[in-house]
């Protein structure tokens, strides 16, 4: 039995993994790169599949190396094709991703038959199976996931905090960020990659395919929410973990996939949010109405 | 139909794969082209995704497998995907990205989690999903290739007879509002036509690798024409042979289908993008190149020409006038002398009468250039054109060139003397 | 549906509209007489070119009311030719010049039917006026910016308007295709009595050649003949007071 227990491990994971994932995703919806996030935890399928395969290991830190030169190509093609002006970003992104995804595909189906990756655990994740994989750090069995998910987290929260101005500049005037020397394009890359690396950790626990709910969703949520850059990480963080406990819960309670449980939740989130909004305009909208009604007479 | 089957040089079951792979691919570049011109083709990717929990859906409540039933789940949750992208991309806060990939990846989680409790549940094995994901050619039956053909020439249809109106509701949405077109109604069709487009192409490439299907082959057929219809034909063309090619390649192969596809896709339409005739990576390369040693030979031509120094120069000497290095210098020379305006001796450089005449011309076509700056805008010209700075008289035409230098020369006459 | 000559080309009154935060045009009173070349002037972000689409009904106004050629903007559409701002349309579409012209018949033809031998004649002889007969089949993005303000206005003139509406047409192009058109606009208004109101910003064209304007800062500020309209008092007023030493030199 690990620390945490089995169930507090698994919730503590999710929740780390979400937390790394909004922190990054406020950055990524406010930059209009939501669906290259996706398409770069997309990408990193082939790296994963052939870190396996040539090195025969699936220890974090190579699969991790692997998976970043693949995002890296993926952004490096989606942008070369967009330099070209013949294509444009969308048509670019949904060009390359897809490609790459298809090398890891075929490489899983053609390679890894016997082995433990298999294209459900892709999909899905293996959430339920963290517990069950332990190390031992100062005399105490953690699991490994729940580690390498906090180290992922802090990593994140770290980059974001030490890039806190750049990332503040670049997004709301990208041309005075240039004029001023920091080149927005690179804050982007150094974000897609900090996405690759998280991706892989999340594809642990989450899946491949529902990285991009965890990147999203919460960060969306907050953005409907308001205004400031702070607050917006700060609910998106509290929706991705919201999502992971209450995600967990219900998984167990309906017997149904923990990951896809989580993002569903995430959902419920962005709708109330909705709501919330919604709510607000109506009050704002029928008040000033009412004084232009008042005026025009 | 097995006539068909007896006349092809294939098997039976490789044929009907082959057909309901063209089929689907024609339906999808046509249906692509209009996405891929509005932006909107990672719409078809939250499509394909959100069609999963339809298909769960329609499993709990209708118990069977068959795939109507599971693919008129699949049509309601597209639908409802897509108009739920169109509604929430009007919200102020939410850029239209952010919107298709909260939809994506909401839908399905949803579907994951039915999926997920539909084998847990004991009512059914979540087999499937690997094929609805990346889909399955070998197992195409002939009702497969009954609905497909119906879609595509339902798809075709439609495209051809909207195809003018849509044109023009992407081109310019303000003028055609103007105008009075329902510009609504016809971006609703469009999207309807992308559901149905996505929802039939499911079951061959997959949901995550659909999205190609709908790209490739319009991002191909751009680069190849520059009017809307040949464009939808060749994109439908390219359609029908990426997705027969992948398919039959897989079935080969025995693996699944959605990769291959997709692989043949994109290569395909990078392959396009290089080569495509003028407009091609590879030519616009070629062209800049072709430029750069003009404008390389006219600089060298003039600087030899006009030069005070009597006698020939040496190619040091050459770059040090024109403030070059003397290997961009050596490159020009070399090629003035291929073109002959340049003596070949290789001693030192010196121009062939050939060679003044060309600086000349050259330097008329300088004097042009800034004469057209200065005076251009009280030209009579008979029509829109305007000067290519490389070619003064072959776009302006002779006359008005001479026009151009009257102008210019009244220009210096009229300035004060200082 | 014809106008008499006592309704104007465009009545606006008590005209505002909002995005949804705070007012981008508020309470507008206004009126263009038919038969002239009037413009619209007013710094940037002062709301024209949403004043343009609130009377055109492509933007739904929070109060006011706008009539053109004596009717609601629904009815008099058809004799109304709107022509937007370039940077609104995607010029690497695949569609030609000739093509893009022609897209000025579809109202008359309607939008699902085919193009009549009058329609392409129309279209080709708008092409002409406009100098783009070297330029008709060559798609939309191979042009220039001038070149490219050229095929709107020949779509423009395809539809045989009695009101042409103009959304900054002067802006961001050479200065021979910017004489070009205004003798255009000024020929239209003079030879054929169409009238013309253009959104444009240079007083000094504005003085010479247009005898209509409205000045408006959100609000407007004045509107009636040019040398009126466009007194110091009331440029100061919408442009703050160091324009008027810079208009007046």
């Amino acid at each position: 039995m690990p620390l945490f227990g089995d169930a507090g491990t698994i919730m503590l994971t999710a929740g780390l993994v979400a937390s790394a994932c909004a922190i990054l995703g406020v950055m990524l919806v406010l930059r209009g790169l939501s669906l290259m996030g996706d398409a770069v935890s997309h990408s990193i399928l082939p790296g994963i599949i052939a870190v396996f395969l040539i090195a025969q290991t699936r220890a974090p830190i190579w699969v991790i190396l692997g998976a970043a030169l693949f995002a890296v190509i993926c952004v490096i093609a989606i942008e070369w094709l967009v330099a070209t002006r013949l294509v444009r970003s969308d048509a670019a992104i949904g060009l390359v991703f897809p490609a790459l995804f298809a090398l890891g595909v075929l490489g899983v189906h053609q390679f890894t038959a016997d082995l433990h990756i298999d294209l459900d655990s892709t999909i899905y994740g293996e959430i339920a199976f963290v517990p069950f994989r332990v190390m031992e750090i100062a005399g105490v069995d953690v699991a490994r996931g729940l580690v390498v998910a906090a180290i992922v987290a802090v990593v994140d929260i770290a980059a974001v905090a030490l890039l806190w101005k750049e990332l503040k500049m670049t997004s709301f005037d990208p041309g005075f960020a240039r004029a001023s020397g920091f080149a927005p394009a690179w804050v982007s890359r150094m974000m897609l990659v900090l996405v690759s690396i998280t991706a892989v950790v999340a594809f642990e626990s989450v899946g491949a395919i529902l990285v991009i709910a965890l990147l999203i969703i919460p960060a969306a949520t907050a953005r409907l929410l308001t205004t400031r850059l702070l607050a917006m990480v700060l609910i998106a963080v509290s929706v991705g973990w919201a999502a992971a406990i209450a995600g967990y819960g219900a998984a167990v309670a309906a017997d149904a996939s923990i990951a896809g449980m989580m993002g569903l939740m995430a959902l419920g989130a962005f709708f109330v949010a909705l709501g919330v909004t919604a709510f607000r305009r109506w009050t704002t909208e029928s008040a000033r109405f009412r004084e232009a009604q008042g005026r025009s007479k | 139909m097995n006539v068909i089957y007896e006349l092809l040089p294939v098997s039976g079951t490789t044929a009907l794969v082959a057909l309901v792979a063209l089929a689907l691919g024609i339906t999808a570049g046509a249906v692509g082209s209009f996405a891929v011109l509005q932006a909107r083709s990672l719409v078809g990717d939250a499509l394909a995704h959100a069609a999963l929990p339809g298909i769960a859906v329609a499993f709990i409540l209708s118990g069977a497998r068959d795939p109507a039933t599971l693919m008129i789940g699949a049509v309601v949750a597209a639908a409802v995907a897509a108009a739920l992208i169109l509604f929430l991309e009007r919200t102020p806060r939410l850029r239209a990205d952010a919107v298709i990939a909260v939809v994506l990846a909401g839908a399905f989680s949803a579907g994951v989690v039915l999926l997920t409790w539909i084998s847990a549940s004991g009512r059914g094995d979540q087999g499937g999903l690997e094929s609805y994901l990346f889909g399955q050619a070998a197992g195409a039956v002939e009702a497969d290739l009954i609905t497909a053909s119906v879609v595509m020439v339902s798809a075709l249809l439609i495209v051809g007879v909207l195809a003018r109106p849509l044109g023009a509701v992407i081109f310019d949405r303000a003028f055609s509002s103007s105008i009075g077109m329902p510009v609504r109604g016809l971006e609703a069709i469009s999207v309807a036509l992308l559901v149905l487009a996505v929802v039939v192409g499911l079951r061959m490439v997959g949901a995550i690798l659909m999205v190609v299907m709908l790209i490739a082959p319009a991002v191909g057929a751009r680069q190849l024409v520059k009017r809307l219809p040949p464009m939808i034909v060749l994109a439908a063309l390219f359609g029908g042979a990426i997705a027969v090619t992948g398919a039959l390649l897989s079935s080969a192969l025995a693996v699944p289908t959605g990769p291959v596809i997709a692989l043949v896709g994109t290569a395909t339409a990078v392959l396009l993008v290089l080569i495509a005739p003028s407009r091609g990576v590879a030519w616009r390369a070629r062209r800049r190149h072709v430029n750069h040693s003009r404008l390389r030979g006219s600089e060298l031509l003039m600087a030899l020409d006009g030069t005070s120094q009597t006698g020939p120069m040496s190619e040091e000497q050459l770059a040090r006038e024109v403030g070059r290095n003397l290997r961009w210098v050596r490159r020009g020379v070399r090629s003035l002398r291929r073109s002959g305006l340049a003596d070949p001796d290789r001693g030192a450089v010196a121009l062939t009468e050939k060679g003044r005449a060309r600086a000349a011309q050259d330097r008329r076509e300088v004097a042009a250039w800034s004469a057209w700056i200065e005076h251009g805008w009280r030209l009579d010209l008979p029509d829109a054109r305007e000067p290519d700075p490389l070619n003064m008289r072959r776009s302006l035409g002779e006359a008005n060139l001479r026009q151009l230098a009257e102008l210019g020369q009244e220009g210096r006459d009229r300035a004060p003397v200082r | 549906m014809t106008a008499t000559q006592r309704d104007d080309a465009i009545d606006i009154r008590g005209l505002s509209v909002s995005y949804g935060g705070a007012p981008v045009v508020w309470d507008i009173t206004a009126r263009f007489p038919h038969g002239h070349l009037s413009a619209i002037v007013g710094p940037n972000g002062s709301g024209k070119s949403t004043l343009l689409r609130a009377v055109m009904g492509m933007q739904p106004p929070d109060t006011g009311r706008v009539q053109m050629l004596g009717a609601t903007p629904r009815q008099a559409r058809s004799e109304v030719a709107y022509v937007p701002q370039r940077d609104e349309v995607d010029w690497d579409f695949p569609i030609t010049v000739r093509e893009a012209v022609e897209m000025g018949r579809f109202s008359r033809a309607g939008w699902l039917r085919r193009l009549s031998g009058s329609d392409r004649s129309a279209a080709q002889a708008a092409i002409t006026r406009l100098g783009l007969d070297p330029f008709a089949s060559r798609q939309v993005g191979e042009l220039s910016g001038g070149q490219r303000q050229r095929v709107f206005l020949a779509r423009a003139l395809c539809q045989e308007p009695q009101l042409l509406i103009l959304d900054e047409p002067f802006s961001g192009i050479d200065a021979r295709t910017q004489r070009d058109v205004l003798d255009l606009l000024v020929q239209l208004v003079r030879t054929q009595g169409v009238s013309v109101v253009a959104v444009h910003h240079d007083l000094t064209t504005l003085r010479e050649q247009f005898d209509w304007a409205l000045l408006m800062n959100v609000r407007g500020i004045a509107c009636g003949p040019v040398t009126d309209a466009l007194s110091p008092e009331n440029i100061a007023r919408a442009y703050g007071s160091d324009a008027t030493v810079r208009s007046a030199s």
